[in-house]
């Protein structure tokens, strides 16, 4: 396994507080949530692995604990979202289901294409495959239509919060969002300086 | 491309601009080198990040080259790698492209500065068409798709969106680690998006005067000339999840020496040029502007 604290990224030398901290902010950044019915989820799900092992082998190497079993205050990671759909009665989105968890997300949108009801499951189902796709607008109108039409359903709650919330950002940084980003964001993005061609033409740019 | 992108400033210290700079001076002289003088018109942010992200796990050796724009002193450039050629080569491509696609629309006396401009690009045209010809077959593909989304009036923003982000994407596979790959090209997927989607914001009103195909018209609705206030809200919040799947990959990739100028661009500058263009208030920066501010005054 590589250093440890390569992977947290901190000297050998930091403090336990300083360990728990790298591992936390890690960890946020890594987590499940912010991956939800992304593509990379897999790649994130390893990271996070990666995380938590060192972790652990930090901690064991400080022996901080002396009963030690996991490491403490570890974040678990449920796995890429998965549509197993025990909920799900009609056998066609059950074959959605399926196919949007091996992702096979072609077949899932074919399937979906093929129906003939569009109920709130099946407008929830198009709001994955377009979350899959990176169709972030439609996902979102499809999301929304699965949750007006049956506002009770905790999956569908649940993915809509997720589009809204989820997301990394680490602490210091201005705004998480274009609409709520200060008015004289433009302005200071950019101090400059010139540039100029062969001819001795100016061309000016701004960084 | 469009060049909205650029990292915060204010974020950055001495030595992480000037490392911004040399990528940034690198690919003009990788342009200038490869594709002749002309090219190096086309230098622009959008792709310099590109390079930054392609050249990735390559440590960059930067050189101190003289220039006309840094004729006594010279100034620190990237040494031309790979991914600066890939850039390069690609932004020709490019360019040329959507060059012969403003001559199409525009008549003989209105597209003349347009086939100027081609007239002097075409050998640099020729030369990277030969370095990037996959990329050259898909430019012309990615025109047609929009070509044809444009002739329905296509009133879904991720449809409309789609050739553009895709072509970007395709940008991954001068990557040769598979990982990596997949993470660029979600990536970039997002990033071509982001762009498709804020270039149409930013011709809102000239499109509405024109009556040129805008998808934001037809998706929103808006017979005026300006987007409503929830309709900014509605592109708010798709421009975000697109720059938060930009974080996402981007968080899977390990930035080393461009850590700060990568994270003051997806944790933080998109969201500022993305509100600033929602708002109207987003400038590209004029000339005179521009010349001001290369006095050294920070704007």
């Amino acid at each position: 396994m590589s250093d440890p604290y390569k992977v947290l990224n901190i000297s050998p030398n930091a403090s336990d507080d300083e360990v728990k901290r790298a591992y936390r902010e890690l960890a946020r950044k890594y987590h499940p949530d912010n991956y939800h019915d992304n593509p990379l989820a897999d790649l994130a799900q390893e990271k996070m692995k990666e995380i938590n092992e060192a972790y652990e082998q930090v901690q064991k190497q400080r022996k901080t604990q002396a009963a030690y079993g996991s490491p403490q205050g570890a974040y678990s990671y449920g796995g890429a979202s998965s549509y197993a759909g025990s909920s799900s009665a009609d056998p066609l989105m059950q074959r959605v289901r399926a196919a949007i968890n091996s992702g096979d997300i072609t077949l899932a949108e074919r399937l979906l294409n093929e129906a003939q009801e569009h109920g709130a499951e099946w407008s929830f189902l198009m709001g994955v495959v377009c979350m899959r796709r990176g169709w972030m607008d439609e996902a979102k109108q499809y999301l929304q239509t699965a949750c007006r039409m049956e506002p009770d359903n905790a999956e569908y709650r649940q993915a809509m919060q997720l589009f809204d919330n989820s997301g990394y950002q680490p602490a210091g940084y201005r705004g998480f969002g274009s609409m709520t980003f200060g008015d004289d964001a433009c302005m200071r993005l950019c101090a400059g300086y010139a540039c100029f061609s062969a001819t001795g033409c100016p061309i000016f740019c701004c960084i | 491309m469009f060049g909205y992108i650029r990292p915060a400033s204010q974020r950055l210290n001495d030595a992480e601009r000037a490392r911004f700079r040399a990528a940034y001076c690198g690919l003009c002289r990788t342009l200038g080198r490869r594709y002749g003088f002309a090219a190096r018109f086309l230098l622009n942010f959008d792709f310099t990040l590109l390079a930054i992200l392609l050249s990735l796990g390559t440590p960059p050796r930067v050189v101190c080259r003289r220039c006309v724009a840094h004729p006594c002193k010279g100034c620190g450039a990237m040494e031309e790698t790979a991914a600066l050629d890939a850039a390069a080569s690609h932004s020709v491509v490019l360019a040329w492209w959507q060059l012969r696609d403003h001559i199409a629309d525009h008549g003989f006396l209105a597209g003349l500065p347009y086939r100027l401009a081609a007239l002097l690009l075409r050998r640099a045209y020729r030369r990277a068409r030969a370095d990037a010809a996959d990329f050259d077959a898909a430019v012309r593909a990615h025109l047609a798709e929009l070509a044809a989304r444009e002739a329905e009036q296509c009133a879904s923003l991720d449809r409309a969106a789609e050739p553009f982000a895709a072509l970007l994407a395709k940008l991954a596979d001068a990557e040769p680690d598979a990982v990596k790959r997949r993470v660029f090209a979600q990536l970039f997927y997002h990033l071509g998006r982001w762009i498709y989607l804020v270039d149409a914001a930013d011709d809102y009103q000239r499109d509405a005067e024109t009556g040129n195909y805008n998808p934001l018209r037809c998706r929103y609705g808006t017979d005026g000339d300006t987007l409503s206030e929830e309709a900014r809200r509605a592109l708010g919040e798709t421009l975000d999840a697109s720059i938060r799947r930009m974080a996402s990959a981007y968080a899977l990739l390990d930035a080393e020496e461009w850590t700060s100028v990568l994270d003051s661009i997806f944790y933080e500058s998109l969201y500022g040029i993305g509100g600033a263009v929602l708002r109207g208030v987003y400038r590209k920066p004029s000339r005179l502007r521009r010349a001001r501010t290369a006095e050294g005054e920070t704007v």
